[in-house]
């Protein structure tokens, strides 16, 4: 009897963790939108399960696969179960490494012709969860993370050059770096300065009522940057009040584009607005029809933005508008039929997208499609 | 033509998470002060609900003597014992089921509430990007996100890891369940009585332990609320009993 009773009651826990955790509408887990970066014909990228990929363009095979992070399983909860190898920066190359920060705290040095491990760091357990892309400046790489830290790292060895102190909750964005100085937009609505050499906190800084939600992007000594308040703003460094915001409806998430003296501004609100940097008087707006996560890119004159529903837009910045600010479509939208949150890039003519159904898509903006696509869902 | 999903957010869920976005910004940026304020706004929206069940619960803690008489008279008969049982509730004008329609009401407000403290509290990034898709243009709620999951030593977002927490749903839970548990003369239906005083703040314990403490703080707040409402309303301690190391008899407190 009191077996049973026992039983009774651990199926009634059990059974109750499982109803409450699944209980729909409460979240999504973490699975990455890792951006797409592109070198010497090579693409590098990170998929949905936590790997890097490198794919070889020309042969359209991938060249090396290598998992990364630290995955772990958080138990009953089927409603905020996270893959925390999950990859949401973008790898950047340098000679013959490639880096990548991971939600699971670590940053790897993998090689290019490989993907061979060459350091990762911390060599043991992990910093705080990596979500804005690392920056490399000086010979260094510069890591933000969602302990509220910065970190500078030697590129050879993955040694720690310096820990800033901590400045937020978390940092989910990237730093920006000019000349020794290093920028950082936080949650809690401060653009810190920090010294690239030692990472101490210089005299200026700037707050804001509202939190930042996108990194920041310096022009000729202004910060663009993007708030939770709808609003883009336009801070010039060692200011205490903005130069000029400008409203959206939404808020700014991804990084504005600054190229000859206008802003292009992507918003969640689905609308591109477009600019003057100066005076951050509205030139023009083109309506995608929906929400702008990741930032537009420059190739060639031409700025090329990707929606959250899929639609590549490609403008052409040279040409001579006919009866508008906005510049014209250089062809009608692309369709890729999938979802785009990860940041792209653009080489010579191809737009490279990891889709958020784990597809790599290779859209030719010259005719208007995509060129090939590619499934990153199984190693191949 | 809108989805039940799509009705569930624009009717109920949207409404609480603003609501719970905009508190946290007014008590200065503390999402765990926003959490408890709100539990105390729901309940004090919910007070008919809940003071038709308090009364359905005083109700049938009243008839208990009577009740326990006709099962010592009727024991052996179940049938004629459940004859008495509702004939009694009849004169009574009391629906056994009573205390239990307003707890199903609220329940969906409940659910409403805990998939709002998940969403406000955006843990991954995923989460943080769909909260755009939920929140008013209210400029309260465009200064206050994203929030901070700091409260106290607690991060909102993850379970407690000192199991302080647990200690204090589990506690507060069996504090608020003893205090309207009748003893029963059936020995049967005590054992079960003790059994279920037991495994239920067991269970929300452990509970507690696995999910982010932001909504084990609701679980707290809301028992605490449902102590003090029940200490005022049926005017003590229920059924509770406390037992005073130099006192050699129990006293009850009601």
């Amino acid at each position: 009897m009191k077996q049973a009773k026992i039983s009774f009651l651990v199926t009634i826990l059990l059974l109750s963790s499982i109803v409450v955790s699944c209980i729909p509408g409460q979240g999504q887990p973490a699975t990455g939108w890792a951006g797409t970066a592109f070198y010497d014909g090579v693409i590098y990228t990170g998929t949905l399960d936590g790997r890097v990929v490198a794919i070889n363009a020309t042969s359209e095979e991938v060249q090396w696969s290598r998992p990364v992070g630290t995955e772990r399983s958080s138990g009953l909860s089927c409603g905020q179960s996270s893959v925390s190898s999950a990859i949401y920066t973008t790898p950047i190359v340098d000679g013959d490494l490639v880096y990548i920060g991971t939600y699971s705290g670590q940053v790897y040095a993998l090689t290019v012709d490989r993907g061979t491990e060459r350091w990762i760091h911390p060599r043991t357990g992990s910093i705080g969860a990596i979500v804005g892309s690392p920056v490399i400046a000086n010979e260094t790489i510069y890591i933000s993370s969602s302990d509220g830290t910065v970190y500078a790292l030697d590129m050879t060895y993955g040694d720690e050059k310096w820990e800033s102190q901590r400045m937020a909750d978390k940092l989910w964005t990237s730093p920006a770096v000019v000349a020794d100085t290093l920028y950082v937009s936080t949650f809690d609505g401060h653009i810190y300065a920090l010294s690239a050499e030692t990472g101490g906190l210089l005299d200026w800084s700037f707050e804001l009522e509202a939190g930042f939600a996108s990194s920041p992007v310096i022009r000729e000594g202004t910060i663009y940057v993007g708030s939770f308040d709808n609003n883009l703003y336009a801070i010039e460094i060692g200011a205490s009040e903005p130069a000029w915001k400008s409203p959206g409806r939404k808020w700014f998430w991804a990084a504005p584009v600054v190229h000859e003296g206008v802003v292009y501004a992507g918003c969640l609100d689905g609308k591109l607005y477009v600019l003057d940097a100066e005076t951050g008087d509205k030139m023009g707006e083109y309506d995608a029809g929906s929400p702008i996560v990741c930032s537009p890119v420059m190739m060639d004159g031409l700025l090329i933005v990707a929606d959250e529903s899929g639609t590549v837009h490609v403008f052409d910045l040279n040409a001579e508008p006919e009866d508008s600010a906005m510049p014209c479509m250089y062809v009608p939208p692309i369709r890729i039929g999938a979802a785009v949150k990860s940041s792209f890039c653009a080489h010579e003519g191809l737009v490279y997208i990891r889709g958020e159904d784990n597809r790599m898509y290779v859209v030719d903006v010259d005719k208007g499609r995509i060129s090939w696509e590619f499934s990153l869902a199984t190693e191949e | 033509m809108l989805a039940p999903l799509e009705l569930w957010y624009l009717i109920i869920l949207e409404p609480i998470l603003n609501v719970l976005v905009a508190l946290s910004h007014i008590l200065v940026g503390q999402f765990g002060l926003a959490i408890i304020a709100l539990t105390v706004i729901v309940r004090l929206v919910s007070w008919p609900l809940t003071k038709r069940q308090l009364s359905s619960t005083k109700a049938l803690q009243d008839m208990q003597p009577k009740m326990q008489e006709l099962q010592k008279k009727y024991g052996k008969n179940k049938q004629k014992l459940q004859q008495e049982m509702m004939k009694l509730y009849k004169e009574a004008g009391v629906n056994p089921l009573g205390c239990l329609w307003p707890m199903l009401i609220q329940f969906p407000i409940w659910i409403a509430l805990y998939q709002s403290i998940m969403r406000a509290l955006a843990t991954t990034p995923e989460n943080l990007l769909a909260l755009h898709g939920h929140l008013y243009s209210w400029e309260v709620v465009r200064q206050a996100i994203p929030l901070s999951s700091q409260f106290l030593w607690l991060n909102l977002g993850e379970p407690d890891p000192y199991f302080i927490l647990a200690i204090i749903v589990g506690g507060t839970m069996w504090v608020q369940q003893k205090m309207t548990q009748a003893p029963s003369a059936d020995p049967r239906q005590q054992s079960t009585t003790r059994m279920m005083t037991m495994m239920m703040p067991l269970m929300f314990g452990m509970l507690t332990l696995m999910f982010p403490s932001g909504l084990a703080l609701f679980w707290a707040a809301s028992n605490v609320i449902g102590i003090a409402t029940q200490y005022f309303f049926t005017g003590g301690w229920g059924y509770l009993k406390f037992r005073s190391p130099f006192q050699s008899t129990p006293v009850q407190g009601r």
